[in-house]
């Protein structure tokens, strides 16, 4: 028999919205649901590493879905006559569907940039559902990443944008990996992280919801990496001031895309922010 | 100080960037001057099909050049450190975070060149430290 992945990939068609999306999902492990969300731009593909480790998957179903327009999920019916653009309210509904369709119970959700947004956005509003969350370069307010060179007739957006989230990754992390997360956002669609990043940097502050955050009901790790400069240590660190009880920690030597630049180096940070969120047994 | 990066490190750094197996590959449409600005030092870089034809100290007002970086020299040996802290290790990351380093010109030409201007930025810290 080949040396397959325990990775498993299945695609469902739900509404979002009012509207029809065929929506990619992958999955690996038993056990807890943990709901994993990827970076602007990219696609599931980043959490190959996390869906390979038996630590993990022993205790976790892990599951990670590429968001519409992304990876393998298609754009919904008459795509072309809009321009795409993820708001907070938008990416809320597109978590809600897939989370509802999927019937999972108590969620542990991980999210990476602004998936690591969002997750704060969701503790605040759905906290009794939710067994807690690990954000991963969490920034409750994150201006300055938009630009009109992101989508530009004149400029190859692949390789920009690709090229301009290369030196998120930190420069101490393997370059093997930080070449593929480069190939991932080169594969992104036209105007897709334009799009992603309109919501990361133009429509988002929850600098108030957070606050809403009960960590006794919903608890919260965080962890930002030192080369971070997106969403920048003492920016996760001004959330987590913002959440009482809330668990943070700085990644040494880390970058912006832990769970793909250097998954060695994420692991033992990740291991010990889900025992916070669901203690093992002694 | 005043000579910095000097003469023997912009030597080393052309050697670099026109034997990059990496430029051979994405360099072939970069071709424009741009500029490097190390405090008071202004180099006019010349590029064609990805390799430095020409670097000129002290371009005179017929040098041309589409765009440019600068900054100061404490930030460029900051950028150019083996150990680069963090928001000085990536150009990009200083167009960001560090206000002293700044992108001149015209920045449609720069980002046009994105991923080879990229490279050629990355190899400025492999050729080492500058003497200076």
């Amino acid at each position: 028999m080949p040396e397959f992945e325990p990775i498993t990939g299945r695609y469902i068609t739900i509404d979002i919205a009012g509207e029809w999306h065929r929506i990619f999902i992958e999955e690996a492990g038993r056990g807890l649901p943990l709901f994993c969300l990827h970076t602007a731009g990219n696609d599931s593909r980043q959490f190959r590493h996390l869906m390979n480790d038996g630590a993990i998957t022993g205790r976790f179903r892990v599951i990670a879905f590429d968001m519409p327009y992304h990876g393998r999920s298609t754009p919904p019916d008459r795509w072309w006559l809009k321009k795409f653009r993820l708001t907070t309210e938008s990416y809320i509904a597109i978590i809600r569907a897939v989370w509802l369709a999927l019937g999972l119970e108590r969620p542990t959700l991980l999210g990476c940039s602004m998936g690591g947004a969002i997750v704060l956005e969701l503790a605040a509003r759905y906290q009794d559902e939710l067994a807690g969350i690990v954000g991963l370069e969490s920034s409750a307010y994150a201006p300055g990443r938009y630009n009109d060179f992101l989508h530009h007739p004149a400029i190859h957006g692949g390789e920009l944008c690709a090229s301009y989230t290369y030196g998120l990754n930190s420069p101490y992390s393997p370059e093997v990996n930080r070449r593929e997360n480069w190939w991932y956002y080169a594969q992104s669609g036209p105007g897709v992280y334009q799009g992603d990043v309109y919501f990361y940097s133009v429509d988002w502050d929850a600098r108030e919801d957070v606050k809403k955050i009960d960590t006794a009901r919903c608890k919260v790790a965080l962890l930002t990496g030192e080369y971070d400069y997106s969403c920048t240590p003492a920016m996760t660190e001004a959330v987590a001031a913002a959440i009482p009880g809330s668990r943070y920690r700085l990644m040494k030597g880390m970058g912006h895309f832990p769970m793909i630049e250097n998954y060695p180096g994420f692991r033992p940070y990740l291991l010990d922010a889900l025992d916070h969120i669901a203690p093992q047994p002694m | 100080m005043n000579d910095y990066p000097g003469a023997s490190w912009l030597a080393r750094y052309r050697e670099q960037v026109n034997g990059d197996p990496e430029l051979d590959v994405i360099g072939e449409w970069f071709n424009a001057t741009f500029t490097l600005t190390f405090g008071e030092r202004r180099y006019a870089v010349t590029i064609a099909k990805g390799k430095i034809a020409d670097i000129v100290a002290s371009p005179r007002l017929d040098g041309r050049a589409a765009f440019g970086f600068a900054a100061p020299v404490e930030v460029w040996k900051k950028f150019l450190s083996p150990d680069p802290p963090p928001l000085y290790h990536d150009f990009f990351a200083m167009l960001m975070r560090v206000p002293e380093f700044r992108l001149e010109g015209d920045s449609l030409v720069a980002m046009q060149n994105a991923r080879a201007l990229h490279r050629l930025m990355n190899i400025m810290r492999e050729t080492g430290m500058p003497d200076a």
